[in-house]
């Protein structure tokens, strides 16, 4: 018999909805970025990766990157890069 | 012939001097002027030179590396960039996930200078050896 999945306290919409507040905070425009987000054992994991301008293959950069308590919807932790 | 590694780069006298030179020119100090710069790393396989070409100058956390100019004889081996963020600061100065994963597709190694030293991402040296396209191998 297959195991019966429980939803997270908190869902990705809410957990995202606290990042992007952060992140844009510290970043400003997230317009820049395409968001990466998984549930993992310790909480949402939500990584913020560069978009590759048209025609460009290998442009640098990095975006914040959290992990967010899918019960409280607190973070966690995070890591800001460039 | 095999393509020079990342820590015999990393040693060469041409590399260590477009480090310093890419670090100063970020103006990792000015809060206002800060921001990235770097470039392209080749070595000419017969006569083992080893040569620098710059990238125009980035954005404040970006730089694009996706056009290396052509170097007559030679192949691309590295590139670099500058992370100038301040010291003690909330900003990470290691690789990007985005920086490793570019460095892993782009077939070079990826160095990152920064106030913490130089890193290194991707390949350990060029993929593939000094032969085939003279920019990126992949």
């Amino acid at each position: 018999m297959p195991a019966t999945l429980t939803p997270p306290a908190v869902s990705s919409g809410d957990a995202l909805k606290t990042a992007e507040s952060d992140a844009a905070a510290f970043y400003g425009d997230l317009s820049r970025f395409r968001i990466e987000i998984g549930l993992e054992d310790d909480g949402w994991h939500i990584e913020y990766r560069i978009r590759q301008p048209e025609g460009s293959r290998f442009m640098t950069g990095g975006g914040p990157w959290y992990v967010i308590d899918a019960t409280t919807g607190a973070i966690l932790d995070k890591k800001y890069y460039q | 012939m095999d393509a020079p590694t990342a820590d015999e780069l990393r040693v060469h006298p041409v590399v260590i001097a477009a480090f310093s030179a890419a670090w100063a020119d970020s103006f990792p100090d000015d809060p206002a002027l800060r921001h990235e710069e770097g470039g392209y790393i080749y070595q000419n396989p017969t006569t083992g030179e080893v040569v620098v070409r710059r990238a125009l100058p980035g954005g404040l956390d970006f730089l694009d590396l996706s056009f290396p100019p052509t170097v007559a004889g030679a192949f691309l081996v590295a590139t670099y960039h500058t992370h100038a963020i301040p010291p003690h600061g909330p900003i990470f100065a290691e690789p990007s996930s985005d920086d490793r994963e570019l460095a892993a597709e782009s077939g070079v190694p990826w160095f990152v200078v920064s106030h913490e030293g130089v890193f290194v991402t991707g390949p350990n040296r060029r993929v593939g050896g000094l032969r085939g396209p003279n920019g990126y191998p992949t």
